[in-house]
This record gives structure tokens, sequence and C-alpha cells, in this order.
């Protein structure tokens, strides 16, 4: 499989700051995965995420050592307006992200930009607008929609110009539970329907666990740990230890493992309906 | 109960048939009616062009409770307009004197002049009202587009219309937050109140800074450069939302047709001046028999 983002011996330093935002990374971002990124604020998330779309180095200034590699060509050899075509990017905030008068007026922006043919703009709106359930709100303001509508019009304004690579960086962080299961759901049906490759940023890991084929730890600007999601969370007491806290279910259940309660070859449950299926496992042995 | 639209200025029901009306013809009306006062120096014609945006303002269906708003608007203007014409006016022995107030003369000549100035504000201000009313932020950029001023422009103007929005926000976010921490101005002096207001100055700055960041970020993130793309002509799919109907046409020519008209009675004719004022006349009958 090859990369759709590589990252080889990158550093980045922002001017006016003393320690690099990112040292020395080196990570592969095969094509077709899901990849989750966590690690504590200032850790250098959004740094890792500005890279991969040229914000940074284009948009900041700073001291810049190493390679990204997207598609296989680095970064700094693509104009930004080809970059936003290959990478997509949504920010935390979506309504900071807002520059339409209309959710519709928002999610074409993009299109008219790289110069899609009309018929191309409509086409692209019949997928996207029922991908991201947005229909109700194409004649509103952004602004007035709720924070998950925000997120998911966000979402959709990248996703309708069809970057290969999507990152989303604290996609949730501002919403209510019901809007963050949302815009899981929209990501899951991206993976499940259209292969796509996925970096999500996120600190709320109850959903990302189940749906991240692979996960990184980044602390301090340091990549510390790179594996697929089941054997990154085996490794619960590295995790702690870097202030990262995983979902409830599966930190309960290597507390189970660690005090000899649990069956050690069994993975640990990532989600709570495997949870509650082991837990039954469990006590129907136990009986 | 009529889905309601959220215009400029408030709410009109999507069964207006003022949706029917291309954005554009809705903006030449604001621009060339608006021109109309400056020409018209006889009272009673602006009286006339209130009337006929009244007639518009019901025409489509626009709530007229919300118009409420804009009566002390209208009431503060035409005391500004008469006191600086009259109180504020000097004293000039050349005009006659209607009556005097606390030593101060109202002159017959200045009393007309205001009523001139007003009866030309007030239609501006309804024709204003009117084209707010009825418009969103979306049509002003379709009827700027539609008109082919360059992306640029009309993409600057809706920076500008989503700024003043998120800075209306923001303020009121500044506001709850010194609210929270205690900061109660009612009941201080207005020379109290300014100084304060620094402290609202500075985290709006603050937010306004991050926020210009977070846009350029957003936009270049989608391709956005007020350059363009190279070899790539931008399309625009919002214009294709709107048709401009053969109506569209005969309205925008019978709007110019009227400036024409307007343009050559008072050029060509000498009508519409306050010379042929009924209004005048009447002014004059009331106010002039008292001036000496």
């Amino acid at each position: 499989m090859t990369a759709a983002i590589r990252f080889e011996a990158y550093t980045w330093r922002y001017t006016g700051t003393q320690e690099p935002a990112l040292k020395n990374v080196n990570l592969d971002i095969e094509q077709g995965t899901v990849v989750g990124i966590i690690g504590p604020n200032g850790s250098g998330k959004t740094t890792l995420a500005y890279s991969m779309n040229g914000l940074v180095p284009n948009q900041y200034r700073g001291a810049r050592k190493g390679s990204v590699y997207v598609m296989e060509k680095e970064v700094m050899d693509f104009s930004q307006a080809q970059l936003c075509q290959q990478v997509g990017l949504v920010f935390s905030d979506p309504e900071a992200q807002f520059t339409a008068m209309t959710v519709e007026d928002e999610v074409v922006f993009g299109m008219e930009n790289i110069g899609l043919t009309l018929d191309e703009i409509r086409a692209r709106l019949d997928w996207v607008v029922p991908l991201t359930e947005i229909e109700p709100l194409m004649d509103k303001p952004p602004y007035e929609v709720s924070g998950g509508q925000k997120q998911r019009v966000a979402l959709a304004s990248v996703l309708a110009m069809r970057p290969p690579v999507i990152v989303l960086d604290e996609p949730t962080s501002m919403l209510d539970p019901l809007g963050r299961k949302r815009v899981f759901e929209v990501l899951g049906r991206l993976k499940r329907e259209y292969q796509s490759t996925i970096v999500v940023i996120e600190h709320s890991l109850e959903y990302l666990v189940p749906l991240a084929d692979v996960m990184v730890l980044l602390y301090h600007g340091e990549v510390l740990l790179v594996d697929e999601a089941l054997p990154f969370f085996e490794r619960m007491d590295d995790l702690l230890a870097h202030d990262v806290f995983p979902p409830g279910v599966l930190e309960f259940f290597y507390r189970l493992k660690v005090a000899g309660h649990y069956p050690v070859p069994s993975p640990l449950p990532l989600t709570v309906p495997s949870g509650a299926m082991q837990l039954r496992a469990l006590m129907e042995v136990a009986r | 109960m009529a889905v309601m639209h959220k215009t400029i200025l408030g709410y009109v029901p999507d069964v207006s048939p003022i949706y029917r009306i291309h954005p554009f013809v809705r903006l030449f009306f604001l621009l060339v009616v608006s021109l109309f006062p400056m020409l018209i120096s006889a009272p009673e014609w602006n009286l006339a062009i209130i009337l006929v945006v009244i007639l518009l303002l019901s025409y489509s269906k626009v709530r007229f409770a919300t118009l409420k708003l804009y009566i002390p608007v209208s009431i503060s203007m035409g005391v500004l307009i008469f006191s600086s014409y009259t109180i504020l006016g000097g004293r000039h022995p050349e005009f006659r004197t209607v009556f005097t107030v606390l030593g101060f003369p109202f002159y017959y000549e200045r009393i007309i002049a205001a009523v001139e100035v007003y009866a030309r504000v007030l239609p501006m201000i309804f024709v204003m009202v009117l084209f707010l009313s009825t418009s969103r932020e979306r049509d002003m950029l379709v009827a700027m587009r539609w008109a082919r001023v360059p992306f640029v422009i009309t993409y600057l103007t809706a920076m500008a219309l989503r700024a003043v929005g998120m800075v209306i926000e923001d303020f009121s976010v500044v506001r709850q937050a010194e609210k929270a921490r205690g900061f109660d101005p009612t009941g201080k002096s207005l020379a109290y109140k300014l100084r304060q207001f620094v402290m609202y100055i500075v985290p709006l700055f603050a937010l306004a800074l991050r926020r210009s960041d977070e846009f350029a970020n957003a936009i270049v993130a989608r391709g956005y450069s007020f350059t363009g793309l190279q070899n790539v002509s931008r399309p625009d799919y919002v214009l294709t939302k709107y048709r401009f109907r053969r109506m569209d046409g005969v309205l925008v020519a019978a709007i110019s047709l009227v400036l024409v008209l307007i343009l050559a009675a008072r050029l060509g004719f000498g009508y519409l001046t306050l010379e042929t004022s009924a209004v005048l006349r009447l002014l004059e009958r009331w106010l002039g028999g008292g001036a000496t």
C-alpha cells in the first residue's frame, strides 16, 4: 500500500518560539486508512494537520526541516490550490471557516474556487448533501444552524472538493454527544463506502477508537507511538503516563486484566456493545 | 402559517411576491430610487415616493410591526434637521421671522429649507428599509455578481457583512463575560461608561485578530486566492439559482424611465422645484402670513 501522506524527519518550529512544535516526525499514513491522532494540548497535533495541507509553512512563519509528501510529492512542490484538492482540512471551530451567506453557498465555495463546471458542482452537491444530511439547511445562513449541523456543513464543504485525504482537526470539540455521533457516522460511511483516507485529531475517543485503523500518539511534538488500534490501546500504561485517557470501556477491561479477571489472550473491547458481550461471557464462565 | 425567510432587517414570508423579482432589480431600485429625492425639491413628490414605498412594503408582505424600529430614527432625523436649520442656524436679519422661542428667531426661509431637506431624507430611509426588509445578504451578492462586479469585490462585501455579525456576536460574549465578573455599568455616568468601553475594545480586538487568522486559513484551505487559479475560470453556481425574467427587464426599464422623466421634468421643464410646490404654497399661506 502506498502512503497518502509521509513525514520524513520532519521538524517545524514557529518563529518566536524556542521549542519546535514538531520534532523529527516520521510517519506514514496509508491510503484508505482511518488514522486517529491523539495527544494532550500543545503536543503539535494541529501543526501536524496544517503541515499536511500546506498551511504550514505557507501561512505561518517558522523553520522547517525534513519533508512532507502528499501522494509521493513534496508539499512544497504543490501550489496551495493544488494541495487543497489533495488534502481537505476541517477545522475545530466550524464557524470560523464559514465564508458564505447560506449553507449551499458555503458547500459550493471550494468547488467554485477549483474551477469545477456547473454540472460537476451539481453532481457533487447531489452526492455530498445527502451524505452529510444537510438538505434541510441548504437555504439557511451557516452560522444560524446548530453546532453539530455546522460541523457537518464544514465537512460537506471539504468533501465536495473530493480530496483523496481528509484531515479533521478536533472536529467534535465544540459539539454535544449527538453532534459528535453524527459527525462520526458520516466518517464511518466515508470509510465503508468510499475507502477514504481520513486523519482525525481528537480528544474524545469514544467514537474514534472503533473507527480508527491506526492510532498515533503525539507528545511534546514527537510521535511516541504508532500502531493498529487494538495493540495501541493494549499499552494502557504508556497512554496514561502521557496524559491520554482511553474510553471508559477500555480502561475498565484493562483494569480487570491487570487484576487477573480477564483472559490475557483476549483483545480488549473497543466499544460499549462489545464490552457488554465480553462481560456477559466472563460472567457465564464464572458461573 | 407561512414560512418566514430571514432578511437583513427582518422576516418576509416565503409566499411574498418579492421573491419573484430578481435581486438585481431590488438593488437597482435601491440605487436609482434613492437618487430621486436628490432631484426633487417639492416635498409632495418626495412624500409620494414614501407612499409608493409603503405600498411596495405591503405588496412584499413585510410585517409593518418590524418597521416600528425606524419611527424613532425618522423622528430623530427630523429633530436634528429642524434644529440645525432653525435654532442652530444662526441669525439672519435678511430672512423673515415667523416666531421667536426663548430669544431664538425661527425664520420662514429656514423652516422651508428644513421641510425640504427632511422630505428628501425620509424617502431615502424608506427605500433603504424596503431593500433591507426584502433582501438577504445573499441577494445583495447575487445582484452584484449578476451585474458583473468582479468576484473579489463581491467576496470582500460578503466578508464585511459576515464580519459585522461576528463582531456583534463577539461583543455580546465579551459583555456577558464582563457582567459575569460583576461589571455593571447600570446607573453610571456616560463618561464612566465610555472609559470602561476600553474593557470591551481590548478583547474584541484580540478576538478579531484570531478570527482573521482562522478565516484566512479557512479560505486558503479551500483553494481561494484573490488572483484565482491559473487557467481556471471560476464558475458562479449561486447565479444559476436565480433567473432574470422578462418582467425583471421591464421593471429595470420602468425604473430607468422614471429617472429620465424626473431629470427631464426638473432640468428641462423646471417642475418638481420648490417654486412649483403645492406644499410650499400651503406653508407660505400658513407661516408666511405671520412672517415679518
